[in-house]
């Protein structure tokens, strides 16, 4: 009976220390996360790009959006990390004198809506409830991954919004409106769930800068075509098509792009003072109150690109594990073609963790344990004792007759 | 002149089933025009094999494969069918290793049920015999021409040649691996081989929850022996034989010994395969467990397969009746309802086992319908299978009423239904109340289906008791 009672006590106290140290590990890994963006890196770039006017005569926020998609793409962020959403057809409307091509400028030299172009929300699917959820992520549980903000905590998310706006609100569908305390509320449901580390917000409507008067969680840019009680207007208008194909803030937006590619690191803070009040008819206003880092030393592929930085290192590579088991692993992609030296670098520390291994024992039962759950072997594994229980079936029914 | 007329006959069957094989190898090379997989008819959230693909791929991809609500079957069946989705040979038309394993399947599940049916037909012949009324198996043989063709053959060409069969293996629905199963197991239970028995029963559980009340029909099948006559008859033959004092000779004590052994519920089998039920079934679960293991836990695996059975997320239309109901009822009363669609199967289960429990596989072919009826999501896969097995009962069902009905009603149902659905879904002028019209007629079927086969097979016992009664009193002085 004592050593019962002893083994019992034994048992809470160790019980205890290992909650101790549990709790030690998880307050350290807490307060490591929970202090500022800064100590996260920077993995991946995504984009949102909202087009949310319907019929026809709206044809240039169509263009806009695709304008931007095309750029953005082109600076090397993937289909994959872009959701595309645009409210109406335009491309293969009935009254488009050019069936399947969008165009951003009356010389038609650039075809918009070519080949690639992958729309994630199309037509009545462009609402303010699926905006939202696409920005806090509360999907139901059938919605597709391609349709999902797969942002994590170190992501820079781009979010570009065009259509008609007024003070303090953005039209959807000529139907319904998204405020700027939704998009504020939206903003910080994003930061308090960590799905992105910077957001940019582009707004080209009418009072454009009213729509992110709101705001409040830090990390957050923003940037928009006019101030409140101005007008953003088109830029020119297409005789041929018989709209105006494009509005003057995205066209001197696509104007500074249009000059760079991947590799050039011009700065927001170029971008930004690339607007030119008398040429948009407006003051573009951009918010930097809410962001940390000075706007010259941030590339604008930082948000509208995907470049990644390379980090060297000498030391052995330890894969940074999450939490939550069920949460997809952080990727670090490298979109830059790796030079030879790199390889290099990689093969030598493959190198050295291989002698390492063969030094301890522990290390070559952990690496043993590694190899066989791996989940191609788990998989086989769990096939062949599948494919084992026929044999097994016949020689049980033939020894028990 | 009988063995070669036997002979023909046993050889007009195996034409029949290589024909049936031919068939479906020529419908497989026609996916599109035939495009069976998308009717909601054959292929519902649990048995299709678009899913099947999906949650292969989601798993390929170091994701859970029930992530994103698409797959819900079993993760043992993804191993094996998920490679084959994912294979494709040169110019053959997708999925074809898929088909080809359902198709070997179909043809592996007649062969059992012929077997299931020889061995049936071999105790049914001893224990008329016993009672004494093996003259009515000459008077059947000259009315139904038993000894042309046995009610096994006759009810595995029912099942090769049903056109749902055809349809469930053609749109590539799993139901006919759980099918496969469900014979496999009443197949050990008649030939009475415990291992063989518990395994398609612990598969076919696994795979689809509802064949769990088969293991009535099983126990019942290794406690008392296939279908008999109603044990009073038997107990009524084995009082008069010890009665009368005349001994018969060897011949009668085996048929005495046999009686016995008929009347008496014999526990040792019965544990035999509750064993090899814990057997296999503790090497399912370990599967799963290792195989859950990296894609969460136990639990979250039985809530998105057997939970999903239960709670009925998925409100897609098919050809069951449930789906329009909880439509439409508030969330208030949701699991009140769950309970009391799932209570009704469970309800059935007692009065039929008490009433039927002398005839075990015609009381595992009443559970089938019955779960065919009120499942949460039925196919045609699963009405392929109790059709199969209603061939077996061909002789006693052969007085059934409303048979002409019933096969008319079946056909009427099965053209009317893909039209309602067209109707409904593509050309918009129809609405809902179409095509759960017919769903709501194809439950009318399977519920007059099932009760005059029932009132069918107890009028066959008691003409029965009547025969033997007379007979006794032929004998009585």
């Amino acid at each position: 009976m004592r050593f019962l009672i002893f083994s019992l006590l034994r048992l809470p106290i160790g019980v205890l220390m290992l909650l101790l140290l549990c709790l030690g590990n998880i307050g350290n890994s807490v307060a490591h996360l929970s202090s500022s963006s800064e100590s996260t890196l920077h993995t991946n770039n995504w984009a949102v790009l909202v087009c949310t006017s319907r019929f026809w005569f709206n044809y240039r926020h169509m263009a806009n959006t695709l304008s931007l998609y095309r750029t953005v793409k082109r600076l090397g962020i993937p289909d994959e990390r872009i959701i595309l959403m645009l409210a109406d057809d335009m491309a293969c409307n009935a009254r488009n004198k050019y069936p399947a091509q969008v165009f951003n400028n009356e010389n038609h030299k650039l075809n918009l809506y070519g080949d690639n172009v992958e729309v994630d929300y199309r037509g009545y699917e462009v609402t303010v409830e699926n905006f939202l959820r696409v920005l806090t992520g509360r999907h139901e549980a059938a919605v597709p991954r391609s349709k999902r903000l797969l942002s994590d905590e170190g992501s820079h998310v781009l979010l570009y919004m065009t259509g008609h706006g007024g003070d303090e609100f953005l039209k959807f569908q000529d139907s319904e409106e998204l405020q700027s305390h939704d998009l504020a509320d939206a903003v910080k449901q994003m930061k308090e769930k960590r799905r992105f580390k910077e957001l940019l917000i582009m707004v080209d409507t009418c009072q454009a800068s009213t729509l992110f008067s709101q705001l409040h969680s830090p990390g957050v840019l923003a940037m928009g075509s006019s101030m409140k009680g101005e007008n953003s207007y088109s830029h020119h208008l297409d005789p041929d098509v018989g709209v105006s194909v494009v509005d003057r803030f995205t066209y001197y937006t696509l104007a500074f792009f249009e000059k760079l590619n991947m590799y050039d690191n011009a700065s927001l803070s170029s971008l930004f003072n690339s607007f030119n009040p008398n040429l948009l008819m407006s003051t573009a206003y951009h918010r930097m109150d809410l962001y940390q880092r000075s706007l010259e030393e941030v590339p604008v592929t930082n948000f509208f690109g995907s470049v990644m930085e390379t980090l060297h290192t000498d030391s052995a590579y330890s894969s940074h594990r999450s939490i939550d088991v069920g949460e997809a692993k952080i990727k670090i992609c490298t979109d830059q073609p790796i030079s030879g030296s790199d390889r290099r670098i990689l093969r030598n520390m493959n190198n050295k963790d291989q002698e390492n291994s063969r030094h301890s024992f522990g290390q070559l039962w952990n690496s043993i344990l590694s190899k066989s759950t791996t989940p191609e072997n788990v998989d086989a594994f769990v096939c062949h004792s599948l494919l084992l229980m026929l044999p097994l079936l016949v020689v049980s029914t033939w020894l028990s007759r | 002149m009988r063995d070669s007329n036997g002979n023909a006959k046993v050889r007009w069957f195996w034409i029949w089933v290589i024909a049936s094989l031919i068939f479906r190898l020529i419908l497989l090379y026609f996916p599109e025009s035939v495009n069976l997989s998308s009717r909601p008819e054959v292929s519902t959230p649990l048995t299709s094999i678009r899913r099947l693909a999906e949650g292969y791929w989601l798993k390929q991809s170091s994701l859970s494969p029930y992530a994103g609500s698409m797959y819900h079957g079993s993760p043992l069946l993804l191993t094996l069918l998920g490679p084959l989705t994912v294979r494709r040979i040169e110019g053959q038309p997708d999925h074809l290793l898929c088909s080809l394993v359902l198709v070997i399947a179909d043809v592996v599940t007649a062969m059992l049920i012929r077997a299931a049916g020889q061995s049936l037909k071999m105790s049914s012949t001893s224990s008329l015999k016993s009672i004494g009324l093996h003259h009515l198996l000459e008077y059947s043989a000259s009315l139904l021409l038993s000894e042309h063709l046995p009610s096994g053959d006759i009810a595995a060409l029912v099942y090769l040649w049903n056109p749902f069969t055809i349809a469930a293996c053609v749109g590539l629905s799993t139901s006919a691996i759980e099918n496969l199963m469900i014979v496999l197991s009443l197949y050990g239970g008649c030939t009475r081989q415990a291992p063989v028995a518990a395994f398609g029963w612990v598969m076919a559980t696994h795979l689809s929850l509802y064949p769990a009340i088969l293991i009535i029909p099983v126990v019942l099948l290794f406690g008392y022996g296939p279908d008999a006559p109603p044990r009073k008859l038997l107990r009524q033959r084995t009082k008069t034989d010890s009665s009368s004092s005349i001994d018969k000779g060897s011949v009668e004590k085996d048929v005495k010994n046999q009686l016995r052994g008929l009347n008496f519920f014999s526990w040792k089998p019965v544990l035999h395969v509750l064993f090899w039920i814990l057997l296999w079934s503790s090497y399912v679960l370990v599967l799963c467990g290792i195989y859950a293991r990296r894609h969460g836990s136990l639990e979250e695996l039985f809530k998105r397969t057997y939970g999903f059975i239960l709670t009925i997320p998925d409100l897609s239309p098919n050809i069951g009746v449930l789906w329009y109901f909880f439509a439409e009822v508030f969330d208030f009363f949701r699991n009140f309802f769950l309970i009391v669609f799932h209570g009704n199967v469970l309800l059935m289960i007692v009065p039929l086992a008490l009433r039927l429990n002398h005839r075990p596989c015609f009381l595992a072919f009443v559970y089938t319908v019955i779960t065919c009826m009120l499942k949460s999501y039925p196919s045609v896969g699963d009405s392929a299978l109790y059709l199969g097995l209603l061939g077996l009962f061909a002789y006693e069902l052969s007085d059934m009423k409303f048979s002409f009905f019933l096969f008319s009603g079946y056909v009427g149902v099965s053209l009317l239904s893909p039209v309602m659905h067209n109707l409904w879904i593509w050309r918009g002028t129809g609405n809902a109340n179409f095509y759960f019209a017919t769903a709501i007629a194809y439950a009318c079927l399977q519920l007059v289906l099932v009760v005059e086969s029932v009132s069918a097979m107890l009028n066959h016992d008691r003409m029965l008791t009547k025969l033997s009664a007379a007979k006794l009193q032929d004998v009585k002085p």
